[in-house]
């Protein structure tokens, strides 16, 4: 018992549930769902192929998203502070943070009867 | 072409027989027709009133049995086309009742569509699939200028559809309002910039040499529309039977495709065969599958990566060569690139940054060789833009895709000497790198598996699972699917996926659709699908209503964004670029309030509607009563709700 407390406190100052904890989710998947995201990203953060890659529970740290955010590699459009500012971009990322895990191929048979690689 | 996509040249010839008999055939009918006319006993009023209004003399004559369309009817009769797609208009009134009447409506046949931009991008699609054209006839002025964009798609997309037009007379003979209107001095002149060839004949002789030469042109490399006027004075005049006999129809040349010339070929196999990394790209390279089979010959000569452009089907996506996915980095790889009949060359070999500046780069390394095949060349025009960005290649081929390719891989043959064990390295190579796509693949249409709205992954692979064993085919690209259909799908055949809209007018994928599922249908015993964003759908439902009356059976899944997504991205980007409303982008672009109910609307035209499907676990079972719908010779619509892309 008191081990895991432990082990949960520890977990609490890592740097996403850090991040997860200081952003508010509700207001991070209104903006996600509202201000464009969804759109190249899916409503899920799945990702698309022709689009824009997957973002739901990103690997990224805060400021490489914020960055991605305000200097986009290629495509992406910038959201700038006026647009995003820095504490909806928090709340964004919370909210991607908090995304469930997907479903593995593996419990999908259906999947295992497309191409035949 | 027959139902396996081969050319079938008896098929062709039967055509050109029939040409020379046509008048023959026509001589009989005409004989059976001009049996001693039964004098009419007129009603004495009627003689009263015609005593009274007309001049004494000669009754005046009100009947004919024969007028100039009928002989229209024997050119297009002779050139073997199976169908007429039109909606109705009375410049081609007598057109249209010789072709029922006369020509009893069979080869072709009419079919009766519900807005012209049907008639022609059915034909479009039809064209695709049956590798060979079909007919469209439009009305003069108004019908020409609402198929005018199905004719930009079939022009982009190099492929043939021969299109009639109608024009009134010479003034005496037009009546006043209306055929005004719908008279043109020069018919082709609002879609000359993307057609092949167009003509106006003016005697009935000049028509049948002119639709035969259309047909020619339409058919030969590149291939491409054509447009030809029907005058009304010609289609409703009296055809005596002398000036009848007076006339012929030419015999239809069925030229050969130009392959390139044996010293370019020499060259291109010397440079392929000295790559290091040499890479294959196709886009509408493939016309038959034989195309397809030659084209894995020279792969697996060379051991080469095959990038299927999605122009035709090019390659099997379950070969080991088949490197689409990797498509960046085996082309930044590349020392030698060659490129089939490609529709964007530059575009093939360069990119461009979409930001308030737009910067440009290569996708190749520096010093990469360049060989292209294409027709591309052989027609180009100056006002619309679809030519592409000029690009410089080491070797330019002007000559047919696949015409070459036989010649090609013999050169290869030739050059190959002491190459072997290097290109059964890269071989290894490809075949390790190919290996982990699919699981890639799956592992991304997992992601999304359980989402509501559901997902384009699950889409594609529920459809796949209930249609594995039969004879399947698709009607789309799949591009706005997150191209699921080329990595999930084994696309092994040639009629199994026919490329895109060539110029990107949305409404060509319901009404291609129609026109490929057509083409299906007379193959026998396939399944033709069409995943069709709503956008797209809503520009011409009412395709069922045409597959529904002339039994064309097919699957239409409306991929259901309930927008033009590709236009909310574009406003988002223009939002974002000027800093302001982000969440407006759905303003003008976005199909929300109210939703639109796609199967009723398909119910409304006497198709089978099943939806909206919001529940990803609803998706197989739709599926499954679509499929079993469409047995009986139905058009089936499921409208699932889906993620945008
Ligand atoms: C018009 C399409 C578009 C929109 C809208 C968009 N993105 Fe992106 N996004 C992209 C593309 C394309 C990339 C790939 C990198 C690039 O091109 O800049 C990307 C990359 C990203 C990445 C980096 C992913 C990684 O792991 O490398 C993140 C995070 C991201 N986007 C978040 C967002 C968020 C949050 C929003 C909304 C505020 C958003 N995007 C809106 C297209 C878009």
């Amino acid at each position: 018992m008191r081990v895991s407390t432990l082990l949960a406190a520890a977990l609490l100052i890592s740097a996403p549930a850090f991040a997860q904890q200081s952003g508010d989710v509700a207001n991070g998947k209104n903006h996600f769902d509202n201000d464009g995201c969804w759109q190249c990203h899916g409503y899920g953060g799945q990702g698309a192929a022709l689009t824009g890659p997957r973002v739901a529970r990103t690997a990224l740290t805060f400021d490489q998203f914020l960055n991605q955010l305000r200097h986009p590699a290629n495509a992406m459009p910038p959201f700038e502070a006026p647009i995003v500012p820095d504490a909806t971009a928090r709340d964004i990322y919370a909210y991607l943070e908090s995304m469930p895990k997907p479903p593995e191929a593996k419990d999908i048979p259906m999947l295992y009867a497309t191409k035949g690689k | 072409m027959s139902g396996n996509g081969k050319v079938d040249r008896r098929g062709f010839m039967k055509g050109a027989a029939v040409a020379g008999g046509a008048t023959l055939a026509t001589e009989t009918r005409v004989r059976a027709q001009t049996a001693p006319a039964q004098p009419k006993a007129a009603s004495p009023s009627a003689a009263q009133q015609a005593m009274e209004n007309d001049p004494p003399g000669e009754a005046e004559k009100l009947t004919t049995e024969k007028t100039g369309s009928d002989f229209m009817v024997d050119v297009c009769q002779t050139l073997g086309l199976d169908y007429m797609a039109a909606c109705p208009g009375s410049t081609f009134r007598s057109l249209q009742e010789s072709f029922i009447n006369y020509g009893k409506n069979t080869k072709p046949e009419w079919l009766t569509c519900l807005h012209e931009e049907v008639s022609i991008g059915m034909g479009h699609g039809y064209a695709k699939v049956a590798g060979k054209p079909m007919a469209a006839m439009v009305h003069g002025t108004v019908g020409m200028q609402h198929g005018a964009m199905a004719l930009y798609n079939a022009w982009c997309d190099r492929v043939p559809v021969i299109v009639f037009t109608a024009s009134a007379g010479p003034v005496e003979d037009r009546r006043p309002g209306v055929e005004w209107m719908h008279t043109v001095q020069d018919g082709a002149a609002t879609v000359r910039d993307f057609v092949k060839w167009d003509d106006y004949p003016r005697s009935l002789q000049s028509f049948s040499e002119s639709t035969v030469r259309a047909y020619q042109l339409a058919t030969a490399q590149p291939q491409a529309p054509v447009f030809i006027t029907a005058d009304g004075k010609l289609q409703e005049m009296e055809l005596s039977k002398a000036a009848n006999a007076k006339l012929s129809i030419p015999k239809l040349n069925h030229p050969t495709q130009a392959a390139a010339d044996a010293n370019a070929l020499r060259e291109a196999a010397k440079m392929l065969v000295a790559a290091e990394n040499p890479v294959i790209i196709a886009d509408r390279y493939a016309r038959t599958q034989q195309g397809v089979d030659d084209l894995v010959k020279l792969a697996e000569l060379l051991q080469a990566p095959v990038i299927e452009a999605r122009g035709r089907m090019n390659f099997p996506t379950t070969h080991y060569l088949s490197h689409w996915e990797r498509s960046g980095p085996v082309v930044a790889q590349a020392d030698l690139v060659l490129s089939l009949e490609p529709s964007d060359l530059y575009g093939q070999l360069n990119k461009m940054r979409d930001q308030l500046e737009r910067t440009e780069g290569p996708k190749t390394k520096a010093g990469v060789k360049v060989i292209s095949i294409s027709t591309h060349d052989l027609l180009v025009r100056a006002n619309y833009q679809d030519f592409q960005r000029y690009s410089p290649a080491d070797l330019s081929i002007t000559a047919d895709g696949e015409a070459s390719m036989p010649y090609l891989i013999e050169a290869v043959r030739q050059e190959i000497g002491d190459r072997k064990a290097a290109f059964e390295a890269r071989g290894q190579k490809l075949l390790a790198a190919w290996k982990g796509l699919a699981d890639r693949a799956r592992a991304e249409a997992a992601m999304s598996w359980d989402l509501t709205p559901i997902s384009t992954a699950r889409i594609y692979a529920e459809l796949y699972n209930q249609v594995k064993d039969m004879d399947w085919a698709l009607l789309q690209d799949g591009g706005f699917q997150s191209n699921w259909p080329h990595r999930l799908w084994p696309i092994e055949k040639h009629h199994q996926f026919m490329g895109g809209s060539g110029g990107g007018g949305v409404g060509y994928q319901p009404v291609a659709a129609l026109g490929g599922a057509l083409a299906h249908r007379d193959a026998g015993g396939r399944t033709p699908i069409s995943v069709c964003g709503d956008g797209e759908f809503n520009m011409a439902p009412h395709t069922l209503w045409t597959a529904a009356h002339h039994k064309i059976p097919y699957l239409t899944v409306v991929h259901n964004n309930r927008a033009y997504h590709q236009e909310v991205m574009h406003v988002q980007h223009m939002a974002n670029r000027h800093n302001r409303g982000v969440e407006n982008a759905i303003i003008g672009t976005t199909l929300r309030a109210p939703f639109v109910d796609y199967a009723k609307v398909a119910q409304g035209y006497g198709a089978v509607g099943i939806g909206p499907i919001n529940d990803p676990k609803d998706l197989g079972p739709a599926i499954a009563k679509g499929l079993d719908a469409m047995k009986s010779g139905q058009p089936v619509l499921i409208d699932v709700v889906s993620q945008p892309r």
